[in-house]
Formats: C-alpha cells, structure tokens, sequence
C-alpha cells in the first residue's frame, strides 16, 4: 500500500443518536475526512465537543444518521500489512462486523474486567478476526502476537494478571491487543487519558513509528494540544457548535484557528511557543535582551510574573542575560542603577521588590 | 500453551469423577456390594436377584447418568450467563427461565382457587410426569422468548439482566398467589417439586433430557470462541467482529435450553450453576472458554453425584433432597477454596 | 366446747356462700350444680377425648400428647337454658342442643350425617368437595356457605352466620392463636384430632362428640354399637385369614415413597384385613418418608397395590412413572384404588363416608385379599384399575 493511500473515507457525515425514534444530532455539516496509510491523525475538541460520537461512528460502533464511511477491505488471511496498491473501498453498512474487524482495531476507555485473563491471553484475543472456529491459534497467529508484544514493550508482562497492572501498563496491552488485530487503521479514543507525563511522550511515540514503520492510519482523539501538535500529521479540530477544521498542524496555528476555536477571556494560544498561556498579558513592560534557549526561559518567568517582554519596548527595566567567567548572570538596569542575579528566581525576587516601592 | 501444567489437575479431576459415579452407584437405602454391581451392568442374567437388577438398572443407574447430565448442563449454563453479563453471581436461572419452569409446574400441581383454565388441564388426566416436564418446558421457554423480544433492541447486555430478574419475580409472585389459595396436599406435591430431585428421570425421559443437554453442551462449546470476545465487552467484541446481538440470542437460547430442560425433569437445583465456573477457573487458571466449558462439565459432574451420594445416607431408609444438599456441601466448599487461594481477585470482573 | 377457730371460719364461709348463691340466682329448674351422673355415652377406642356427664352439662376434656406430657382441654357442653357452673370458671362454653354449626372437612360432614344433623350444617372449609346430598342441596340454595380453612378462614362469614360451633381440624393445643378472633367473638372452637387415633374405630368414635353437641347421644350411642359390631367380626374374620398377601400403598412422588406407620389407623386397617405389611411393626402414627429404592424391594414383589392416589386406569399409572410397569401387582393387574365413588364435583366419598364406615372399607379390604372369603364381591369404595 502507497504511503497516503485512503483507507477511510467519510463523506458528508452526520453523527448522533435516535433513542426512542428521536433523532438527536451531535456533529452535522463535516467536511470529507480521510485517513490516509502512514498517517497519524489527531482528533481535538473540547470535552463535549462529540470526539466520541465521531469516533464511534467512524469505527462503525454506531451508525451514522447520514452520509456514508466506507473503508478498504482487508485481505481474508493473514492481515493487510505489506500489500502493495491501494485499498477497495467499501461502504461499511454493506460490511459484516467481521470484515470490518479486520479494517479497523480500536483501543478504547472502556474497563475491562476480564476474568482472571492474563496479558498474553489478552493480546491473543486481537486475533478473534483471523482464528479459527473455536478460537485456535496457529503459527502467523502467535507470530503476529509476538510482534505486537514487542512494538508495545509489554514483553516482561507477558504472563501477569490484566487486574494487577497500573493504568500504563494496562494501556500498552490494549494497544498491544489492538496490534495483534493487524488492521490498516487504529483508531484510539483519549489513549493519554490515565497516564503520566512519561508514559504519555512515550505511547505518541509509538504511535508515530507505527505509522512509519508499518504504514497504518491511526485516528487517536485527545485534548492534549501540545502533544498533537508534536506528533500529528494532520489535526482534525472539532468545536462544539462550529464546524471541522482540518489540516497540518503548523498550518492551522498560523491561520490562528486554534486561537479562535479556544477563543475566550482568560484563555490564550500563543502562536509564537504553541502553548496555551495562564497568566494574563502583562501591563508592565521589561526588556529582554538576550537570545537562544536562556532567554526563552527567562521571557517565561517575567510572562509569569505579569510582564509584557520585548526586546525593542519602551520600558524603562532592562534585564540583560550575560556570560560571567563560565556562568549566567542575570542583570537587571533600572534607573537606579543595576543589579546582577545568579538565578531567574532571585531576579524575580528582586523585581518584586522594586514593585513595591 | 501451559499444557504440562494442565494435565495435573486434569487427571486428577477424571480420576475423581469415576469415583463420584462409583460411590453413587454403590450408595443407597438396601446394600449391594460393587462386584455385583459390575456383573448386573455388564453382564446380566436372568439369575440374578430381581429386586437388585431392579435397583440398579431402574433407580440407581438413571439417577446416576442424571446427575451426570444435570451437572454438565447447569455448570456450563451458569458459565455462559456469567460471562454474558460480566456478573460473577450469575446462574442459569437468572434470566427467570428457572422461574417460568416452575411457573409451569405450578399450573399444573396447583389448583390455583377458580381458574378455569388450569382446572381444565387438571380434568384432562391427573398431572403424569410428562405432563410436568412439558408444562416446565413451556414455561422456562416462554420466559426466554419473553425475555429476547423485550431486549431486543437494547444493546446493554446488563439491562436484558434486570429484564430477566424483574420476570422472575413477577413468576414468583403468581406462584404464591396460587399456592395461597390451594389446598395443603397440593402444596405439599409443589413443595416437594421445589426440592429438586435426581431420581425419576428413566425410559424416554432420560433420553429426552439426554438429547437436550448434549445439545446445550455442544453449542455451548462451539460458542467458545463467541464467549471470549464478550469477556472484553459489547464494544470491544464488536469490534473485533462478534455480531453481538446474534452471539447474545445463541447464548440465551442455549442456556435456556441446558436450564429448561434440566429443571423440567429434575426440579430446580441451585448453586451449582454458580460455583462451578469458579471453581473451574480456579483448577484451570485460565479464561479460555474451549477449555472452561469442558472444565465445568468435569467439576459439575462430580460435585453433583457426591451430593448425591450423600442425599442418600442419612438413615440410609429415606432420601433428603439434592437441592438442600447442594447448598450445604457446596457453600462451604467454594469458601474453603477462596479462603485458602488467597491471590484470587475477584476484583477481576469489575 | 372446745371451739376450733379454724373450723368455725370455713364453715361459715361455706354457708355464706351458699346463702349467696341462694339468693342470686333465679333460675327456672332447681339443679345442684357440677353433679356427676351417669355417662349416657361410653368412649370405648378412641383415645383422644372423654365425655363426663354431670347435671346440665357435659364436660368433654381433649387430650394434647406431647412428647410424654398430656395436657388436657375441657370444654363445657351445657344445655340451653342452664348456666355454667361456677366451679368451672375460665373454660370454653358451647350451648346444646347446637342448632347451627360450621365444619371444616369431610369426615365432619360424614358425622353429621351419621348423627342424623347433616341440615344443621351452615358453614364448611370448602363447598367444592362434598357428597353428601344434603350438604349439597343446602349449599345449592344458599343456606351453607364457604368459610376456608386453617389461617385462610374468613372470620366474617362464620361471624355473620353465628354457628353454635366451629369444629376444626388441628392439633388440640395450637388452635389457641388461629381462631382468637371468632373465639373473643364468642364463637367457640372445637378441635377434632381424630386423625391422631391409631384405628379405624377410635377414628370414627369420635362422632360421639357431634352427639353429644346435638344432643343425641343415645341414637349415635346404638348405632355406633353396630358399626363397632360389625367391624369387629368383619376385622375377626379377616385378621385370621391366610394366607396372608403382602400389600404395598400410595404411590412415591420423584424419589420419596410415603407409607403408613405402623401405629397409623391405615395400618391397622391392613392388620385387621389380613395383609402382609412390610412396615407393620414401625412406630408412629403419621407416614414414614422413604426413598424410593428403600421401598422397591417390597414394592416389586407385593401382591395387590392399593390406595394409589389420583390415577384411573393402569395408563395413568405408567403415566406417573414407567418404572411402575415393572411391580408385579402392576402385571398381574392386582391394582385397587379407593375412588370408585367420585361424584361429579370431582368429591370421592372414601374421604367423607368412608370416614364413618370403616366396617366397609375393611370388607372391601378383605374381598380384595381375600376373594371368596366374604359372600358376595362387589366393592363399595374400591375399585380395581384396569
């Protein structure tokens, strides 16, 4: 399969719910989404937004009130890695659950219970689309399975209990499970939610060198902007009453969609770090002068402390960053004079001090 | 896969069911010594002591083969609901079909005052044995149907739980109104039907509920695979390719099929369908239901014809009912097991 | 004189009592009052209750068996127009002659047919089952209607009837707490524990108590006589009679076969016929619970099988259990059943009659053991299933 090729491609899509015989509609009017092989696609949204009812309706958990998405069919044995051309495209509704299971794999929040299972027997249970009547595993089988284990570093927790394993551990084996599902496209539903800020950097890593390396599509959806800006070819903004913004990352900071998307009075993006900024825009003014990663660091600290920075303002403080015999100094001018600091945090001290008189 | 580990308990466990059927083949009101037990099985002859031949091939032998299939059947029954719904106290009745069963019986043992209706069945014949298993089996079937056309369009497996629980107690009550307005003997027949028993099941009947059971038993095992996937949940195993709704009429098809048929011939027996599975996953170690499934067929069957056996020898002239013995052997045995085992999370079914 | 203060003080507190009785009572007849006179009614087998006889009432005193203790209840039957005697106080009064009673079951009814008062009945445990046609023609116009039994009663329609008495079947000393209501409403409850006797004779004595309520003891008396007569030679000729065919009774449901006891009146009845009975010797007077492979040795080779229950014809029986075919009674077709009167209520007489006439279910018993003994060979309450 070409790298970009389509694998899922919904047109005019329209999620929601009809309990009841209502019909209750959560996202209408997207755009054509397409997840293309070799690409990870970050679905962002507030909470609220319907990230899960998009996501469920692309995997096919829950039918579409309109528009159709239709997905590659995937060989009937042995996975559909490694097959050179592009993909047939059929329309999911025409599709059993079982061909759809081997298009699609999912890792989702549900909590799994699972009954004294282990983690290989988990991970083994991927393989549901490809093995036998009564379940029986044969050689590609445990081959795949092997792999799986192995992309997921679950490799010492082949043999514990699902019950006995944190919350990071018990991702990475659903991921794993996903794995061994060999489909062409993944799709995640808030993956990072439990984890901690390691685990985190670590599964988008993974995320992308499988994408890389075994040319799958992942969807993962998330609210965790800054890591979807790191590590996603293409974002997939959802707002709650607006429409689908889609495109590279990089793009759509710069035509500020995510400032507008996140519009309000105490929340800001700032384009020029990526980063959401708390503290509200300073009154006072300080010059920086200064460059390379210092002094990104020290322009944060006088952001924090309530400080509009710039190099060329007119302020009458002045904080010069200086190389003194191997080490920082930084050196604070104002019209009383000048004062050199060993560290951000007594420079600051300092500043306050001069507020207060 | 831990196949070495396996084979321990396993032949432990088949050793243990010739046993069982030994001993409850050689237990009973009037003595008879296990050679001649052997000879009148496997080679009878018309010198034989008739009352013995009698014994043997018309009380003992039935009730043995019975037990063997009741143990089957309810063990596996309670294994699938439990995996259905995720619920590790679910039995076989808990969808109610033990609760239509004995609904039926109860039309038919029981005048119920002035219902027209039941009077009539009762002016047909006096209630046979057939006539019991089939009000039973119309009963525990008519619960299930009830019970499948209800859930059908919810997709939340727990919910088609409280369906099942709130029939049954819907059944419960009727029975009570019709015993509150009986007369004593025809209470007392019902009561006694409530005890459960072994015995009686012979002839065609055995054959029936034999039929029925290895049915049960062997959709059940080729719904292995099925029960696995549920083990993750309706959206995982939805995923993976399970038509879920479909895998869920087969599995309450089938355990109404092992529950109904049971109950209709030998009476409600309880508590087997609930620790069974337990215990098998406790000897087994293991989730996989190609192997759980034929596990508790092993374990059923020798937890019951030893509460058979033991239903026979207080006093050795009379007989207690296997319901009540189930209950006083089997309880404290699963407690013994869990108090012992203590790295068995239960916790494991969230 | 020697003046014994003591014995001054008691006489004088009888001879005040004795002038105050005088003086406040007025009563029609002059009676002493608690003097004993000769029993018009003599309880010759049954062991459950007397009848003491005494100038204007009888006190019947029922006894309670319990576990070697034996208490005893007196209720006072005095005649109309009389009061208690206050030497009596605390104890249940009923007012004879009764005019108007309520019964509970069949062999209730039987005695009051026996007794010759069967129209004197107004309220019964349930009109479903009945026989007699008295009974039936009251209940048809409306005069006897359904009071339930046990903790079912239906307190207002005995209440609104008013019986003179309510006969119940229980235990003597548990009816205390189930009839308090229609007790305080000064309907008194009479226990009958004919179930408790241990032969067929003291089981039917005690319509003797229904005679004595109605005031017609020395009718039931003689004619009581004549049962027992007639009972005894019958029980004579058949306790003799040989050989003796082994006899096998009700039928097992599932796996316990309940068969009389030993000390049961069934038992006795068996012992008077001429039957081999297995479980003669037993103790108890109620069944014994067996499982159904104690029971098949003897079962297997009995020669008649009776008392089966709700079943017709041999095809019911197989019906039950197919395992039935294989007794040798069942072969030889030595199956005898006691519905043969079963009216078109569905209401078998054996329960309700055949309670007051033991001299016929016994010479039913004997032609079936032994044919040819008796003259003639028709059977009254039996029947054999074809």
């Amino acid at each position: 399969m070409n790298a970009g090729s389509p694998l899922l491609y919904a047109k005019g899509l329209q999620t929601g719910y009809h309990p009841s015989g209502k019909k209750i509609v959560v996202t209408s009017g997207l755009p054509d989404l397409v997840i293309g092989s070799g690409r990870l696609i970050c679905l962002l949204g507030a909470n609220g937004s319907g990230k899960s009812t998009l996501l469920r309706t692309l995997a096919g958990l829950q039918s579409a009130l309109g528009g159709t998405v239709e997905v590659g069919r995937a060989a009937a044995v042995g996975g559909a890695m490694g097959r050179g051309g592009a993909m047939e495209l059929a329309d999911c509704r025409h599709l059993s659950p079982a061909e759809m299971a081997r298009s699609i794999s999912l890792v989702l929040t549900d909590r799994v219970g699972g009954a004294n299972l282990n983690v290989y027997s988990l991970v083994a249970l991927g393989r549901y689309p490809w093995s036998g009547w009564l379940g029986r595993l044969d050689q590609t089988d445990r081959a795949v399975i092997e792999r799986a284990i192995v992309a997921a570093g679950i490799q010492d927790l082949r043999h514990r209990k699902i019950h006995t394993l944190s919350d990071g551990e018990s991702q990475k084996v659903m991921l794993a499970r996903a794995l061994a599902q060999d489909t062409p496209v993944l799709m995640l539903d808030e993956p990072t939610a439990h984890l901690d800020l390691p685990s985190r950097i670590r599964l988008m890593r993974l995320l992308h060198h499988l994408t890389r390396e075994m040319n799958k599509g992942i969807l993962l959806s998330t609210h965790e902007l800054d890591l979807a800006l790191q590590v996603a070819d293409e974002v997939w903004l959802l707002q709650t009453a607006g429409p689908l913004h889609k495109g590279a990352p990089e793009d759509m900071v710069l035509e500020g969609v995510f400032e507008a998307a996140f519009a309000g009075e105490d929340v800001v993006f700032d384009r020029t770090t990526g980063v959401f900024r708390i503290s509200p825009e300073g009154e006072r003014r300080i010059r920086l002068a200064g460059e390379g990663t210092i002094a990104f660091w020290t322009r944060r600290a006088l952001q924090r402390e309530g400080y509009a920075v710039g190099a060329d303002m007119r302020a009458d403080q002045l904080v010069r960053i200086a190389e003194e015999k191997g080490a920082t100094r930084w050196i604070l001018e104002t019209p009383d004079g000048s004062r050199s600091f060993g560290s951000i945090a007594d420079l600051l001290r300092a500043l306050a001090g001069v507020r207060k008189d | 896969m831990n196949g070495q580990l396996r084979k321990l308990p396993l032949t432990g466990l088949l050793l243990l069911l010739v046993l069982a059927f030994l001993l409850d083949i050689s237990a009973g009101a009037v003595r008879i010594p296990l050679h001649d037990i052997f000879r009148i099985l496997l080679a009878p002859s018309p010198g034989d002591d008739s009352s013995w031949s009698f014994i043997i091939e018309k009380i003992r032998l039935p009730k043995a083969i019975t037990a063997v299939l009741a143990g089957c059947g309810l063990s596996v029954g309670g294994l699938q609901m439990q995996t259905l719904f995720r619920n590790p106290l679910a039995d076989p009745g808990v969808l109610g079909i033990t609760a239509g069963a004995s609904l039926g019986v109860a039309a038919v043992l029981l005048s119920g005052g002035s219902m027209a209706t039941i009077y009539a069945i009762k002016e047909l014949s006096s209630p046979g044995s057939w006539l019991i298993a089939g009000a039973a089996c119309i009963g525990a079937g008519g619960v299930m149907l009830l019970v499948l056309v209800l859930s059908g369009r919810l997709r939340d497996n727990v919910l088609m739980l409280i369906i099942g629980l709130m029939i049954g107690s819907i059944t419960l009550a009727l029975i009570s109104i019709w015993q509150y307005f009986s007369n004593p003997e025809e209470v007392k027949d019902f009561l006694l039907w409530t005890f459960g028993s072994l015995g009686g099941v012979t002839g065609r009947q055995l054959l029936i509920l034999g039929v029925t059971v290895l049915t049960g038993l062997v959709a059940a095992f080729l719904s292995s695979k099925m029960l696995d996937a549920l083990l993750l949940g309706e959206n995982y195993a939805r995923s993976m390719g399970l038509t879920v709704r479909r895998a869920r009429t087969i599995i309450v098809c089938t355990t109404s099929l092992l529950a109904g048929s049971i109950t209709a011939f030998c009476g409600p027996i309880g508590f087997i369908g609930i620790a069974v599975p337990h215990l098998a996953r406790l000897f087994f170690n293991t989730s996989s239901h190609r192997v759980l499934v034929p596990a508790c067929c092993l374990i059923g069957t020798i937890l019951l014809l030893l509460c058979d056996c033991i239903s026979q020898w207080p006093g050795t002239q009379s007989v207690l009912p296997i319901n009540i013995i189930t209950s006083l052997v089997g309880a404290p045995l699963v407690i013994l097991l869990l108090v012992r085992k203590r790295d068995l999370n239960v916790n494991a079914y969230r | 004189m020697v003046r014994n203060n003591r014995g001054h003080g008691l006489l004088s507190f009888f001879a005040s009592l004795l002038l105050l009785a005088g003086g406040c009572r007025q009563r029609a007849a002059e009676y002493a009052p608690g003097r004993k006179i000769n029993p018009r009614i003599s309880v010759r087998y049954a062991k459950g209750f007397t009848i003491d006889y005494y100038e204007g009432y009888r006190d019947v005193s029922i006894f309670d068996r319990k576990a070697g203790r034996t208490d005893t209840l007196h209720y006072l039957l005095v005649e109309k127009g009389v009061d208690p005697p206050v030497n009596r106080p605390g104890l249940p009064v009923i007012v004879t002659p009764v005019e108007r009673m309520a019964v509970i079951s069949s062999m209730h009814i039987a005695m009051a047919e026996f007794a010759g008062v069967a129209d004197r009945i107004t309220g019964l445990g349930s009109i479903q089952y009945v026989n007699s046609p008295i009974v039936r023609a009251g209940i048809r116009a409306g005069k006897v209607k359904q009071v339930g039994i046990d903790a079912g009663i239906n307190n207002e329609a005995v209440i609104a009837m008013h019986p003179g008495v309510l006969i119940v079947m229980s235990n003597p000393g548990t009816g205390g707490g189930t009839y308090k209501t229609l007790t305080d409403a000064g309907i008194p409850v009479l226990p009958d524990a004919d179930w408790l006797e241990t032969t067929p004779l003291g089981r039917a004595e005690w319509v003797k108590l229904v005679a004595a309520l109605v005031d017609r003891d020395e009718t039931v008396e003689t004619k009581f006589d004549s049962l027992a007569r007639s009972y005894r030679r019958l029980a004579d000729i058949g306790s003799h009679a040989s050989p003796k065919p082994s006899v096998i009774t009700d039928m097992p449901f599932k796996g316990t076969w309940y068969v009389p006891a030993g000390e049961s009146f069934m038992a006795q009845f068996l012992r008077d016929a001429g039957a081999d009975y297995h479980w003669s010797d037993t103790k108890g007077t109620g069944s014994l619970a067996l499982g159904f492979e104690a029971v098949a040795p003897v079962a297997l080779t009995a020669d008649v099988w009776i008392n089966l229950g709700n079943v017709d014809s041999k095809a019911d029986v197989a019906a039950k259990d197919n395992r039935f075919s294989s007794l040798h009674a069942f072969q030889t077709g030595a199956l005898y059943n006691y519905n043969r009167r079963v009216n078109d209520l569905g209401s078998n007489d054996y329960w309700e009659s055949g309670s007051m006439h033991p001299d016929l279910i016994l010479a039913d018993l004997i032609r079936i053991l032994h044919p040819g003994l008796l003259p003639g060979d028709s059977l009254y309450y039996y029947k054999q299933l074809k």
